[in-house]
């Protein structure tokens, strides 16, 4: 047989397009897909989560693709009947999201060994609760020398240029939000009062940031020295060596449950529970809660300790006592009326 | 494959157009490319666009009906496209002289030139622009020496301003400016300038009647490239910008990702892409109208 020019640029073709596209030819049997978070929860995901599934499953092949739940949502609602993604981690507001699209399986309940030890909060059929992240006030130990105890303390003259906070348009600048209306007589169907008191905090305000991570390092470079923060962002800047204490204020701090979704359609499902089982079971999360990673954990069983046990809760009963959720049905519902307000009127 | 005709053997009635044979085809692989991967998903951009509610389940034009019908959509946009013009008359301003610089320099010189032009472009956009917020934050590079220097007795708040992104993205886009220009300047012949001193013309009037005229093209390749740049940079003006300065390419993220509003999403992609086209193609005029002044 002998190659003229158009078969082999077929070929050429053929073999490019194959390495553009490498799913193509993989299609039956690719890995499981574990879409986590980025930065330190893929680290986490990755040094604690995946060995134990591993281990649990004979060494199923696994690759975790770090994004955000929205981007998640996007891809996997993109590709319906073939998802990129098997298992998916949402947040309270976009977990609603995949759950009114249709984007998820049902986790198989009666099957799991670790289910029913955890929290009652976090036992949702449509995605159990892996862990939890918590919202309170972080500071600049250096620079505010009293620690706050209420978020009223934002509103003190003696931080004037000092206050940061993030839009609307992550989970942390929502709930900080949503928290504001409820301690000042409103809530989740009345928002009014917080843009009342975003309002008095403007001579206060340093930094409107874009995300909850560009608010972090504006710690760092002294931007602002008090602001709402995530308790793990803070944990990793705590790290780092920069000067970052979390607080947790007397109102309640403000939690999310993160859920893990198996995706709807996946051809992995069987192992996409297996991971979320791995993801409930008390060894995973007690090391998980441990330095460096310091995630709050869903299980019940997990002895708290460490940097949990004294900045969040001693134990699950204070953790029941001290959470503050979010009802985010209502929320979602009112979210884009509140992110276009939020446009329009807060300028520094 | 005997029909194939060398070029330069074609008959008589080939002769207007010798250089049209097959070759063409050798454009059809990026073609069909551009077609799936780029003019595809544009039109997809459009349809979408052309629903009417969030859910998409009729069409209609009502989301370009609310975007036009609200004075806050069209201040974003004004925004934007200003923020352009900020940007790339200042990219000018500072790139112009560098690049002149460049071209009358001697060759160890202009490899240094050539160097420090070229490098921003070897780092990623995201460390550059983290390199920025180092420099105009609280306790950054600038307010420091302000402070030690007794100019400010408070650090003055340098990010999160417009001024400060102004800065980050001439900065970030200076090579964008810069190239063409020395493309541009390298090809002018220096006997012009010449001519024009030994006729009596001073520097300056050498310069605003002799090389700035031939320069034109380089100028506006330059400034098309920066404006196209500084608009869409959606890093840098979210990281610099802040996030309570809103302009159209986080507006479009806003309203696909958090919002999951794709129709209202997809009317500002094709309200801003428009846009900008207008703007380029005034560019491209302002290209036109200095080649007739050139040649003229």
């Amino acid at each position: 047989m002998t190659l003229d020019r158009r078969q082999i640029l077929a070929a050429g073709l053929t073999l490019g397009a194959m390495s553009l596209f490498p799913g193509m030819s993989w299609a039956q049997a690719r890995k499981l897909v574990f879409a986590t978070f980025t930065g330190s929860w893929e680290e986490a995901h990755r040094d604690v989560i995946v060995p134990h599934f591993r281990k649990a499953t004979g060494n199923a092949d696994i690759a975790l693709d770090p994004m955000l739940s929205v981007d998640m949502i996007a891809k996997v609602s993109a590709a319906k009947a073939n998802p990129p993604i098997d298992v998916m981690l949402m947040d309270p507001g976009p977990r609603l999201s995949v759950i009114g699209q249709d984007l998820a399986a049902p986790f198989p309940v009666d099957d799991s060994k670790n289910y029913k030890d955890l929290l009652p909060v976090a036992q949702l059929p449509e995605g159990p609760g892996i862990f939890f992240q918590a919202v309170g006030i972080t500071y600049n130990p250096e620079k505010v020398k009293t620690p706050p105890t209420s978020w009223d303390d934002l509103w003190k003259p003696e931080y004037k240029g000092r206050v940061g906070i993030t839009n609307m348009n992550s989970t942390l600048g929502t709930a900080f939000m949503v928290e504001l209306a409820k301690t000042r007589g409103g809530g989740e169907n009345d928002i009014e009062p917080a843009f009342a008191a975003l309002k008095e905090l403007q001579p206060n305000l340093g930094a409107v940031a874009p995300n909850p991570g560009a608010l972090a390092t504006l710690f760092q470079q002294g931007q602002i020295d008090i602001s709402p923060g995530n308790f793990n962002a803070i944990q990793i800047l705590r790290a780092r060596g920069v000067p970052v204490e979390f607080a947790k204020p007397k109102t309640g701090t403000i939690a999310f449950l993160t859920t893990a979704h198996i995706t709807k359609n996946s051809p992995n499902a069987k192992l996409a529970a297996a991971l979320i089982e791995s993801a409930m079971a008390p060894e995973v999360q007690t090391k998980l809660m441990q330095a460096p990673f310091y995630v709050i954990p869903t299980n019940s069983k997990v002895q708290m300790d460490g940097d949990i046990a004294r900045m969040i809760a001693k134990d699950q009963e204070e953790l029941k006592a001290s959470f503050v959720f979010h009802d985010w049905s209502v929320i979602n519902q009112n979210r884009a009326g509140w992110i276009e307000r939020f446009n329009k009127e807060i300028k520094v | 494959m005997t029909a194939i005709t060398a070029p330069g053997l074609a008959g008589p009635a080939t002769a207007a157009w010798p250089r049209i044979g097959r070759e063409w085809t050798l454009a059809l692989p990026l073609a069909a490319f551009f077609a799936v991967f780029f003019v595809t998903p544009l039109l997809l951009l459009v349809a979408v666009s052309l629903y009417a509610d969030a859910e998409m389940t009729r069409f209609g034009l009502d989301q370009y009906i609310r975007f036009f019908g609200d004075t806050f959509n069209l201040a974003v946009l004004g925004s934007t496209l200003l923020l352009g013009v900020k940007v790339t008359a200042l990219t000018l301003l500072f790139g112009y002289p560098l690049a002149w610089l460049y071209t009358r320099s001697g060759p160890r010189m202009q490899s240094a030139l050539i160097l420090v032009i070229i490098l921003p472009l070897l780092t990623s956009v995201v460390v550059r622009t983290f390199a920025w917020i180092v420099i105009l934050g609280r306790d950054g590079i600038v307010n420091n020496l302000l402070l030690s220097l007794g100019l400010a007795e408070t650090p003055l708040r340098l990010l999160y301003t417009e001024g400060g992104l102004v800065a980050a993205l001439v900065q970030v886009q200076m090579p964008l400016m810069v190239l063409p220009l020395i493309t541009t300047l390298s090809r002018l012949d220096p006997n012009l300038l010449d001519a024009s001193a030994a006729l009596g013309a001073g520097p300056w009037r050498g310069f605003l009647k002799v090389t700035l005229p031939l320069s034109l093209p380089g100028i506006v390749a330059g400034c098309l490239l920066t404006y196209a740049a500084a608009v869409t940079a959606f890093i840098t003006q979210s990281l610099v910008g802040g996030g309570q300065m809103l302009f159209m390419p986080q507006y479009i993220y806003q309203q696909t990702i958090t919002l999951h509003n794709w129709p209202f999403a997809a009317a500002i992609s094709i309200v801003f892409m428009m846009s900008v086209l207008g703007v380029v193609m005034l560019f491209n005029l302002l290209g036109r109208a200095s080649k007739g002044y050139v040649h003229a």
